[in-house]
């Protein structure tokens, strides 16, 4: 057969030989895809901008007090900026309404396409259980969060430690202690926030009334448990415990050994075990109820 | 291409209730390897089924194996050897059909820049490749269908189940849906397809297994079930006479408008000659009668 002819192949169908990964392979696939979903990658550019300027808000404070904190020091050589805001428990409270609305955007993007436009039924077909499916999309969200809460954080450790004036290694030496308590408080801000994200996520059929939803438990929760527990007593003091926004800034405050009068919880004469325990409580009583909602639907 | 003894599905007295609807009594049905049809009417329990042998759903009483695996014992094992296009629609409609083709296979645990490979391969095989950057949001029907036709083979598993392949479809997208099914018993991939319309079951399956209101009908070959030992004739004039010369000689006649379809225990051919040469009447057709799915299902039915 000649080239001017052109020549046309079927090339079939070719059975897979290579290896197969099996479970473990479904799962890193399952956290992959939960991360393109949140950051919005290889999807349209509108599911990439809130994510992205959200991010881009976060790191607005670190950037602009690390970068006064330069500023000062080479204009005023030897004189040491006294930022007010320069702490990691500060950071923290700068963040939080910002991480509050990606975890709106990205608890129900993690959970309702999959379950509403029937993507499930793959799943099923597949060398995955609920719970890895379910954990698969918690880790999903962890690093993503994880990178929202830490990155910041992380910034405002080295900037720190790049000014300190017995040299950049003594700054990250010295101030090393707050690597640990930085990252457990971003643990607590993630199960504080991501817990009742996802579950209000497992039972909302559409993305923009599942994003209010949250929004409105998360914050009125706070407000209404503030206020019932200053107005009652006795067995009533409890409910300022349902302060779902405060608990995680009570747990950082505490992880720092900052004291910070928190009207409601604090109010009410609760130490911040209490905080830890009900954040703790609802992620566990998420994902117990996750197992149940899913295995009938996986 | 199938476990050991060859069997691709057995069930013994599986049974399915929701709540206290029973959507499977007591199946008992052995199917071996290549494409199986698996057709009832809507709500007979075939879309419960495919769930069962998947380990979507539990069964509440007996139990199932699929390629010589327990689904109760190890559904994680079953899963990795099957693929499954579900009824309804499966796709996220934020990505595009190559995105998705990928991530399916690698959701079966095929390594990245084989399931790369092989979503391009499986995109091509069903007629997408032009379209495997498109959003699927932007796919028609047919497309769609197409798209899930290849996430579910995309992992090259040993059985595939379809349920209900050609719904929603045009005749057109509904002969090349059933090509490309008939075309996945060359490839090595065992195919369970189940549908309500028997003639696509006709058309690409080898055993069917029949259900009606939960229970098995009939399962065996589309050969044996739909072969025929009677024959049928078709004369040119009034049947009358030949006809009272074929019940003379013992043959059992139904009377089909101008065809008269002939069981006889003798050779059928030979009795219509004869009872033809008694009578002086001359045919315009005669063969061996040929039996729809239909008219066995609807037979089995009012057996039942």
């Amino acid at each position: 057969m000649t080239s001017e002819q052109g020549v046309v192949y079927d090339l079939g169908y070719q059975p897979h030989d290579g290896p197969r990964l099996g479970r473990r392979g479904a799962i890193f696939a399952t956290i992959r895809d939960g991360l393109r979903r949140i950051l919005g990658i290889r999807r349209k550019a509108r599911k990439k901008v809130m994510p992205w300027v959200l991010f881009g808000i976060a790191l607005l404070p670190v950037i602009a007090i690390v970068g006064w904190s330069f500023l000062v020091e080479s204009v005023f050589e030897g004189l040491e900026a006294d930022n007010p805001f320069a702490g990691h428990a500060n950071i923290f409270n700068l963040t939080a309404s910002m991480f509050l609305i990606f975890t709106a955007l990205a608890g129900p993007e993690l959970l309702i396409p999959d379950r509403v436009e029937g993507v499930l039924s793959v799943y099923a077909s597949r060398p995955m259980r609920v719970s890895d499916y379910l954990g698969a999309r918690a880790a999903a969200l962890a690093i993503a969060a994880g990178g929202f809460l830490v990155i910041p954080q992380l910034i405002l450790y080295l900037g720190l430690a790049t000014l300190d004036s017995d040299g950049w290694f003594s700054g990250l030496v010295n101030n090393f202690s707050d690597v640990p308590k930085f990252l457990l408080a971003s643990l607590f801000y993630l199960l504080a926030y991501g817990a009742p994200a996802f579950l209000v996520a497992m039972f909302a059929k559409r993305l923009g009334p599942a994003w209010g939803m949250y929004l409105a438990v998360m914050l009125l929760s706070s407000a209404f448990a503030t206020w019932i527990s200053s107005t009652t007593a006795g067995i009533g003091r409890y409910t300022a415990l349902a302060a779902l926004s405060i608990n995680p800034d009570i747990v950082t405050d505490w992880l720092f050994d900052r004291s910070t009068f928190r009207e409601g919880i604090t109010g009410a004469g609760f130490d911040p075990v209490w905080s830890v325990g009900v954040i703790v409580g609802v992620a566990v009583v998420t994902w117990l109820i996750g197992l149940r909602r899913y295995r009938s639907l996986l | 291409m199938t476990a050991a003894g060859g069997n691709l599905i057995s069930t013994s007295q599986l049974g399915h209730a929701y709540g206290d609807i029973v959507a499977l009594h007591h199946l008992d049905f052995v199917v071996p390897a290549g494409r199986i049809g698996l057709v009832g009417a809507n709500g007979a329990g075939k879309s419960t089924l495919i769930k069962v042998l998947l380990g979507i759903l539990d069964p509440t009483e007996g139990a199932a194996e699929v390629l010589g695996i327990g689904v109760a014992d190890d559904p994680i094992a079953v899963r990795s050897k099957v693929g499954y296009m579900p009824e309804e629609t499966c796709l996220p409609l934020s990505q595009t059909a190559a995105d998705f083709t990928v991530y399916a296979a690698e959701l079966a645990g095929i390594p990245t820049k084989a399931a790369r490979q092989r979503a391009s391969d499986v995109l091509t095989l069903v007629g997408l490749h032009e379209e495997r950057f498109r959003y699927l949001a932007e796919f028609s029907t047919g497309m769609k269908q197409r798209a899930m036709l290849a996430q579910a083979i995309v992992h090259d598993p040993e059985l595939v189940f379809l349920d209900e392949p050609t719904a929603g479809l045009d005749p057109e997208g509904r002969e090349e849906m059933l090509n490309l099914i008939g075309r996945l018993g060359e490839f090595g991939i065992n195919v369970l397809v189940s549908s309500h319309v028997l003639t696509d079951i006709e058309s690409t399956c080898d055993w069917v297994v029949m259900l009606d209101g939960g229970r098995v009908l009939r399962s065996g070959p589309l050969t044996g079930i739909t072969g025929s030992d009677t024959v049928d004739v078709e004369l040119l004039d009034d049947h009358t006479a030949v006809l009272a010369a074929l019940r003379k000689r013992g043959a059992e006649v139904e009377v089909r408008g101008a065809v008269l379809r002939v069981k006889s225990a003798d050779d059928a051919f030979d009795l219509i000659r004869d009872a033809l040469a008694e009578a002086g009447a001359g045919m315009k057709k005669l063969s061996k009668s040929e039996t729809s799915l239909e008219d066995i299902f609807l037979a089995a039915g009012e057996a039942e």
